[in-house]
């Protein structure tokens, strides 16, 4: 278990190494980081200091290494709109996006679990052709149509909900419902799609066929196995926990990363872009460190083999 | 005679690791392995799976290169895989597959596939490959109008037989076929290897004859090795061979060819398959040796000539080194 | 004496279920209306028209004049629509085609040599993998500024992994035992061996694939677009006008219904496509 663990570690310290590289590489190929991190209008001296401060006039491999350190060390530049450092504007804004993505990853699970088994269970029924008509449709349509056609009727022609904004939780329900809906429709056709390759499997027809009662089948052979492949997708969307609502946000005008994200993309504000690259880098890379965990506690097989032959 | 193939001492090892993190285990698929085969004759490899046949036809083509040893091509040394004497090299040497539905690409059309080794090689222009291709079809049996079928539309036998007409295509000095009938049905194995035999006489190709049947070897070779975890054991005439095997490994597999009225004699070998990466010390085949000896446990015997008839076999009883003894305990070398 | 009357089975070719007719009809459809542009838009997508400005659609009370009515600035909405579907639908052709020679390359080129090069692009598919797409464009737009060659590369780049798994996958397994060992041995070079026999072999997995990653480029060109950081003004596209049409959400939804209409119906006939093609041609890949 303990080389397990370290395996996984590893993995996940070379991705977000990587994800480094990769800011470090664009940025270098972009024109001179020092102008950009602190901005045209820095005053000349301010830039030489910069300059110094993050060593830009060393070799090209000491300055990787330096970069490295700096970040190690959350020195992430300053956002060139207001001058404050990229890392505590970012900070500012994660309570506001936690507030959508967490209650749209509960709604996720709470409906696209339970929508997928019911579906595979009661295979061909209309809830099961529901189900998948939803499941189609929530891939189909993009968040930012369905945001709008949410306005349009709960805004626009009903008149029950606020269109945008943030000043009380009333604001948050259609943003949230918008996360949530295609969301748990990803998961409801997911769960399905997993839970009918485990119902066909041999050793379900085997347990049914000793007689054990049908509903002990499900809940002790096939809702275990299926679950593994769900994680992994739950994961996932734990992972865009902080960046899976920029498209969102913005058609709420919600001020969380997201929003801050598209402004700085505008702006060419490069360090905040950086600062949210790496931020949800790191939150992706953990999720993904956490499913590996929980793989291998739901699946003993996966414990100690490697998740990817070295052939 | 001329000397077609020189193989002298070949190696192979792999490294395998048990686990992600486990220490590398050196397995020798092929382990010290010399072979001479003579133009226009065929030399018939036996032994079961993992003994390192197949790699050793792997060797002996080129496609891998030894860890040890060299293989030697009507005199020359064998050029780096991959370089242009290697792919110029090809079309002297051949190999035939024992899946030919797996050999042969699915898309295209029997007749492109046989004339594209006369394509890589730039050999003559497109009608004379055109008729170079309808002679190759005739040789091995097919019809010139199987040159617009596809593979999924031959039966199996058409198939290998396609698969021969490719490999000849290039009159190649030397193939090597790597048990090429035992995907076939029982029916169309006869007729493959006859088909063999004729074409050699034909062609006048060398042939390597890698099989795990005995029997099958005998029917095409003119001299017979047989194989255990990477070396051979013995080496000789197929038919003296066969009627009167000398290494205990040999009358084992000889003792398994269903015979009427001889189901009594046959020897059943003790003790589990052989595994390369986990090879005994002494001679490889002594935990399962009926006759082995305390000497078999520590002295790996060399392949040696027997004075009495010249054959070659690795074994201290079959030599006289040691009276036959009644079989010893596995002893593992030390891990 | 009974005769039993054997017919032999019919070799039947069963035609595409209803919906993936109106799937294909739907995509010639739109693949006439992005070659035709040029000929049956009624308007430039730019021309003003001012006294006609938020003129609601045929059956809201609009008039013939402007179909599909226009917008603030009096420009017509059909004409833009026409526009858009060929700017969308250029993107998603050029950056799925970019997205599937790219991974097909290095998905062979891992293959082909192993070793450090094999290891180095899954560590390259581990990082795509390991960010959201849409973030990556994010971070690439900020630091490179933006232009059409720039967008259709980048979108490019989305789910090349996906190709560079298959391509890879399946020439090892033609490698190992197969054809490709087969061919190899008769002395073909590595061109011939990738592209005389492994592409062709596994071309059918690789056009599903484009198929299943097609509207997911489109869905990805609009909401960047959407957001204002892809196609820009002057060119118009499908998301960009929905981005535009938010902003007349209460006075004239037309403007933002016709184009996101027009996004949920084309994904929704090419996934359609896809899953059929798949089911048809490749039961393996799922």
């Amino acid at each position: 278990m303990l080389r397990f663990l370290t395996v996984r570690l590893l993995r996940a310290a070379l991705t977000v190494a990587m994800v480094v590289t990769f800011a470090f590489v664009v940025l270098r190929m972009s024109g001179d980081p020092a102008q950009i991190i602190m901005g045209a209008d820095a005053p000349p001296e301010a830039v030489e200091a910069f300059r110094a401060a993050w060593g830009l006039d060393r070799p090209l491999w000491v300055q990787y290494f330096n970069y490295f350190g700096a970040i190690l060390s959350g020195d992430l530049g300053r956002s060139m709109r207001d001058g404050r450092d990229a890392i505590q504007l970012v900070a500012e804004r994660i309570p506001a996006t936690l507030a959508l993505t967490l209650p749209a990853l509960l709604m996720k699970v709470a409906l696209g679990i339970p929508a997928g088994i019911y579906a595979a269970l009661h295979r061909n029924s209309w809830v099961d052709r529901l189900v998948m008509i939803v499941a189609v449709a929530g891939f189909t349509v993009p968040s930012f149509v369905l945001g709008l056609l949410l306005v349009l009727v709960f805004a626009v022609q009903l008149g029950w909900l606020p269109s945008g904004g943030q000043e009380s939780w009333r604001h948050a329900i259609l943003p949230v419902v918008t996360l949530g809906l295609g969301g748990a429709a990803v998961l409801a056709r997911f769960t399905r799609s997993a839970m009918l390759e485990v119902l066909g499997q041999p050793y379900i027809r085997t347990a049914s066929a000793k007689g054990v009662p049908w509903h002990a089948v499900v809940t002790n052979h096939a809702l275990p196995n299926a679950a593994i492949p769900t994680v992994t997708i739950i994961g996932f969307m734990m992972g865009s926990l902080i960046a899976g609502a920029v498209v969102v946000e913005s058609v709420f005008s919600w001020p969380g990363v997201g929003r801050l994200l598209v402004v700085a993309v505008a702006n060419r504000d490069l360090a905040v872009v950086q600062c949210i690259l790496l931020l949800v880098a790191a939150t992706m890379v953990f999720a993904n460190l956490v499913v590996d965990l929980l793989y291998g506690l739901l699946d003993p097989r996966l414990r100690n083999a490697p998740k990817r032959a070295v052939a | 005679m001329t000397v077609l193939l020189e193989a002298d001492h070949l190696l192979r090892r792999y490294a395998t690791r048990r686990g992600m993190l486990g220490r590398p285990v050196d397995v020798r698929a092929v382990d010290g392995v010399s072979l001479v085969l003579e133009a226009g004759r065929t030399l018939g490899l036996v032994g079961e799976s993992g003994c390192g046949k197949s790699t050793t036809g792997r060797l002996v083509l080129g496609l891998e290169t030894p860890d040890g040893g060299e293989v030697r091509f009507q005199g020359d040394a064998m050029p780096p895989p991959g370089s242009a004497a290697w792919r110029a090299l090809r079309a002297r040497m051949q190999m035939v597959f024992q899946d030919p539905l797996g050999a042969l690409d699915r898309r295209l059309p029997i007749g492109v596939q046989v004339a594209e080794p006369l394509e890589i090689h730039a050999i003559g222009n497109a009608h004379e490959r055109a008729a170079r291709v309808e002679t190759l079809l005739r040789a091995v049996g097919l019809r010139p109008d199987h040159a617009t079928r596809y593979p999924h539309e031959l039966s199996g036998g058409q198939r290998q037989r396609a698969v021969l007409a490719r490999a000849l295509a290039t009159d190649p000095a030397l193939l090597v076929c790597d048990e090429p009938i035992s995907a076939l049905d029982v029916s169309i194995q006869a007729q493959v290897m006859n088909l063999l035999v004729e074409l050699q006489d034909r062609f006048g190709m060398g042939v390597l004859f890698i099989s795990h049947d005995l029997r099958a070897v005998r029917q095409v070779s003119h001299r017979v090795a047989v194989m255990y975890l990477g070396r051979i054991v013995e080496e000789g005439d197929p038919d003296a061979v066969l009627h009167d095997p000398a290494h205990p490994y040999a009358q084992a597999l000889v003792s398994a060819i269903p015979h009427p009225g001889r189901g009594a004699r046959r020897i059943v070998l003790q003790g589990d398959p052989p595994n390369p990466a986990d090879r005994p010390r002494g001679c490889a085949f002594h935990p399962r040796c009926p006759v082995a000896t305390s000497l078999c446990t520590m002295d790996v015997p060399a392949l040696k000539r027997r004075p009495t008839d010249g054959r070659l076999i690795a074994c201290h009883v079959a030599h006289g080194d040691v009276p036959a003894g009644g079989g010893v305990a596995e002893v593992k070398e030390a891990a | 004496m009974q005769v039993a009357v054997v017919t032999p089975p019919k070799r039947r070719v069963a035609g595409p279920p209803p919906l993936v007719i109106f799937a294909i009809i739907w995509l010639v459809l739109m693949l006439a209306t992005a070659l035709l542009a040029d000929v049956i838009s009624p308007y430039a997508y730019t021309a003003l028209d001012l006294r006609n400005r938020l003129s609601p659609p045929i059956g809201l009370g609009g008039s013939l004049v402007h179909a599909l009515g226009t917008d603030e600035l009096g420009r017509d909405v059909l004409s833009r629509l026409i526009y858009s579907i060929r700017t969308s639908l250029l993107i998603a052709f050029g950056a799925t085609i970019i997205g599937a020679l790219i991974g097909t390359s290095l998905g062979f080129l891992a293959a082909h040599f192993r070793g450090l090069v094999e290891q180095a692009v899954l560590a390259l598919v581990d990082f795509s993998a390991s960010l959201p797409f849409l973030i990556l464009a994010l971070a690439v737009l900020a630091f490179f500024g933006n232009s059409m060659l720039l967008l259709v590369c980048l979108l490019g780049l989305h789910a090349w992994e996906r190709y560079a798994r298959i391509a890879r996958g399946l020439a090892l397994a033609a490698g190992s035992q197969g054809y490709a060992a087969a061919v190899r041995q008769l002395g073909a070079s590595p061109w011939r061996i990738y592209g005389r026999h492994v592409l062709p072999n596994i071309a059918s997995t690789l056009i599903v694939s484009m198929t299943l990653a097609f509207p997911e480029i489109i869905l990805l060109e609009s909401g960047l677009s959407f957001l204002g950081l892809g196609v820009q003004p002057p060119a118009t596209s499908l998301g960009s006008m929905v981005g535009y049409g938010r902003e007349y959400l209460t006075r004239a939804p037309w403007i933002m219904l016709a184009p996101a209409t027009t996004i949920v119906i084309t994904t929704l006939s090419v996934s359609l496509i896809g899953d059929w093609l798949r089911d048809r041609l490749d039961p393996t890949l799922h």
